[in-house]
């Protein structure tokens, strides 16, 4: 009888964090709609914009 | 050194983020015209405002077809002249300065927004293109009666300005 588990040795390559990946994009996506929001809507959209 | 190729792909977004934000504004100062309050006035005496020729008589003037100055004397707790009278259609440089403490100048929910520091002459300028009337408020504290400071800018259709002295 042996206590060993199974062991997998993976290389660096082997291993994609999907999760990781996902989240990341999702984020980048609200920044980016935020961004121009922020920027583009309530900035420049907003009356008396110092011109000088 | 090996990357995962993940790693890349967030490398390279964040990146971009940061071209972006930088290309935008630049956009915004180029195409949008969108400019910085100046602060290359002259300093002045913030004790000898009365004989000053431009804040002795807090006003507004008229400088060419469509354009005007208003000069424009913050103070504990209030703004000259009050209402700032400008008629629509127009463009505006405002001359802002303190004879007191710091105060702020905010022309409520716009992006004309300076600090009013004595000695210091803040300019900006804006285009007023419709009749309407907006608050004015101290946005830095500036003594006790600081949440009482308030003022108006009020734009009158063109054909009923009448050069804006109360
Ligand atoms: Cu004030």
């Amino acid at each position: 009888m042996s206590t060993e588990t199974a062991k997998k040795e993976i290389d660096h390559e082997d291993f994609d964090p999907k999760g990781t990946l996902a989240l990341i994009l999702l984020y980048f996506v609200i920044l980016a709609i935020l961004w121009i929001f922020m920027y583009f809507i309530e900035f420049l959209g907003n009356d008396l914009t110092v011109i000088g | 050194m090996h990357i995962h190729n993940y790693e890349k792909i967030w490398l390279v977004l964040a990146m971009l983020l940061i071209v972006a934000f930088i290309s935008t504004v630049a956009y915004g100062a180029t195409a949008m015209g969108v400019d910085m309050i100046s602060d290359d006035e002259e300093t002045i005496n913030p004790d000898a405002l009365d004989e000053d020729q431009r804040f002795a008589e807090p006003r507004v003037e008229q400088v060419g077809e469509n354009e005007y100055e208003a000069y424009v004397v913050a103070l504990q707790f209030a703004f000259q002249p009050d209402p700032i009278e400008v008629p629509a259609g127009s463009t505006v440089t405002f001359y802002v300065t303190s004879r007191d403490v710091i105060h702020g100048f905010e022309v409520v929910g716009t992006n004309a927004n300076v600090m009013v520091v004595p000695g210091e002459v803040s300019t900006f300028t804006v285009e007023f293109n419709e009749a309407g009337e907006y608050g004015v408020l101290c946005n830095e504290y500036c003594g006790d009666g600081h949440h009482v400071m308030e003022g108006s800018v009020v734009v009158v259709p063109e054909e009923e300005y009448d050069g804006g002295d109360q």
